[in-house]
């Protein structure tokens, strides 16, 4: 890592520079992480499997002059050099193929006692990840070294981890469930098993390598477990070490948790909420396996977190109400990236029962509490969804398709498919013309990541719309399914 | 055997996108080739295509990493049932 700084140090690298990570799950984003913020700069993950437009647009987005990567990348990392931005060099690639490629042999020439020569505030930035906008427009989401620490505390206290613990990180490093593998695992000396990419789709292996190398912790959404249920051979596997079951960015169907309940006896169980602005905020330990469908409880804030939910005029409802959730709390970002307007508007300034003034992240989910005074997700505000775990703005896939020339207007909507969410599409064509629907699908294919683009599209003369000319998305949805 | 199966990722998997090759030997899980979703419809696919059930503890990385591999995988099963 020291030497990975090195070399970013001898490119010019300074204090806050954005450096970008481009490479599948490896040993190498451990590396590229820590050498990025033992220099000071700030590590932004992009996604492999993101069209190269949208990769671009990040890169664009926070002046990505230097990204690490290794050799299966290098013809998407080549692909990439061809938009127009300002990247100019690459790091683990070879130098053979192009001149401003530094491989990684070359990185590990470097001193191994190398030191920054400027010291790191808990202020200054650490990392930044990005989801998409409503309009399509990549939000970064800035995280310090004080907030990135202080979730790396609370996790570690609140699961009493230590360096006897291995920890199983199936998500990708773009993801902020990584964060428990990547920065609390450190923190407490345990071990972090990096699930390789081939593990992630094959199940059968995947339960063999978690069992084989006595994992006590895993996290990850929980499509990745019921795939473990379904086809991972679990009877068959002695996973008697895991003592934590983390998941997080989508509900957890009771069905599927009872079954692995059953599987998994000796583990504790936790629903883990948190938008990637607060990476974590609450935790909900599930006491027995659910005796009936009802949607596992969110539970309550945990550790320097407090909550309000409020309703559209900003008040706090009463006991029991629906409104949306705000956070308080030390795993807040910081903003936005170079959006002031966009943070304004997401954070919200209260005055608390001392008088003081405190800033709290406005979630854009709805939430109420139960009779046990657990809090309950009640959905979206907005149009934002989840497929797999990852967000996805309806409104922006709804933009996207009208610029296609085809398309006079969209509406969007998601279907659930058995036990996955499936976005589909509906649209109005431009009078007299007809498109390929494969061409629609290719054309969104260019700039969404896979997991937004609509599953099918289907073609519509009108929308049904409300008095006041709204598209009422869940009749068109009914519209399209009868067809 | 190896066409069939290179032919369904690329039509089914990718959208028949014309610039994409893909030979026996290449990394399909590493790489993004293949991921969870599209791996489940591949073993489907090669189930109904080879008239044969992939039994659950087959589904490892070994048999599934390349084509050549998944060609191996099925005609060490297709000739067993044929014994």
């Amino acid at each position: 890592m020291k030497q990975l700084a090195d070399m970013l140090d001898q490119l010019g690298v300074k204090k806050g520079d954005r450096i970008g990570i481009y490479m599948n799950r490896c040993m190498e984003t451990a590396i590229a992480i820590y050498g990025i913020m033992y220099l000071g700069a700030v590590y932004v993950p992009l996604d492999p499997k993101a069209p190269i437009h949208r990769t671009n647009s990040l890169v664009k987005n926070c002046d990505i002059g230097i990204i690490i990567s290794h050799p299966p990348q290098r013809k998407k990392i080549e692909n990439i050099f061809e938009e127009d931005n300002d990247l100019h060099t690459i790091v683990g690639l070879p130098e053979e193929y192009a001149p401003h490629y530094i491989s990684w042999e070359e990185v590990y020439e470097q001193s191994s006692n190398f030191r920054p020569g400027k010291l790191i505030k808990p202020t200054d930035l650490a990392y930044i990840m990005y989801t998409s906008g409503s309009t399509g427009q990549p939000k970064g989401i800035m995280h310090t070294h004080f907030s990135g620490l202080s979730y790396a505390r609370l996790s570690a206290d609140l699961y009493g981890l230590n360096e006897n613990d291995k920890i199983g990180n199936h998500a990708p490093i773009h993801f902020d469930i990584s964060t428990l593998g990547y920065f609390t695992a450190p923190l407490v000396g345990a071990t972090t098993l990096i699930v390789p990419d081939a593990y992630t789709i094959m199940p059968a292996s995947l339960s063999q390598l978690m069992a084989k190398e006595r994992l006590t912790v895993w996290y990850s959404v929980p499509l990745a477990m019921i795939q473990l249920l379904q086809k991972g051979l679990l009877k068959e596997r002695d996973l008697s070490s895991l003592k934590w079951i983390l998941y997080g960015g989508e509900p957890f169907p009771p069905k599927y948790m009872r079954a692995l309940m059953k599987h998994w006896p000796n583990a504790q169980f936790c629903n883990v909420y948190g938008p990637a602005e607060v990476n974590q905020c609450t935790n909900y330990q599930i006491p027995t396996p659910p005796v009936d469908n009802e949607p596992i409880p969110i539970g309550d804030v945990w550790a320097e977190t407090k909550c309000l939910i409020i309703n559209e005029e900003d008040e706090v409802v009463q006991k029991g109400k629906q409104g949306e959730l705000l956070i308080h709390s030390t795993t807040r970002m910081k903003g936005y990236w170079q959006n002031d307007v966009l943070t304004q508007q997401s954070l919200y300034t209260h005055t608390n029962s001392d008088g003081k003034q405190e800033i709290y992240y406005r979630t854009g989910d709805l939430f109420h509490r139960d009779e046990q005074n657990r809090l309950q997700f009640n959905g979206r505000k907005d149009h934002q969804v989840k497929i797999r775990g990852y967000r996805v703005e309806l409104d922006a896939v709804e933009a996207l398709l009208v610029t296609h020339p085809a398309i006079l207007e969209s509406a969007v909507f998601t279907v659930q498919n058995n036990d996955s969410k499936q976005i589909q599409a509906a649209v109005i064509l431009n009078e007299s013309t007809r498109v390929d629907k494969n061409d629609l699908i290719a054309f969104l294919k260019q700039q969404l990541p896979y997991y937004a683009v609509p599953e099918k599209i289907h073609t519509l003369d009108a929308f049904p719309r409300t008095g006041s000319g709204k598209i009422k998305r869940s009749e068109v949805k009914k519209k399209c399914l009868e067809i | 055997m190896d066409q069939i199966i290179i032919g369904y990722i690329i039509k089914e998997l990718h959208n028949g996108r014309a610039d994409l090759e893909i030979s026996a030997k290449d990394d399909l899980l590493g790489s993004g080739l293949v991921e969870s979703m599209g791996m489940m419809r591949l073993i489907q696919f090669i189930e109904d295509e080879f008239n044969f059930k992939v039994a659950p503890e087959d589904m490892t990385i070994d048999h599934f990493m390349t084509v050549e591999a998944m060609v191996n995988y099925i005609e060490s099963v297709q000739f067993v049932e044929h014994e």
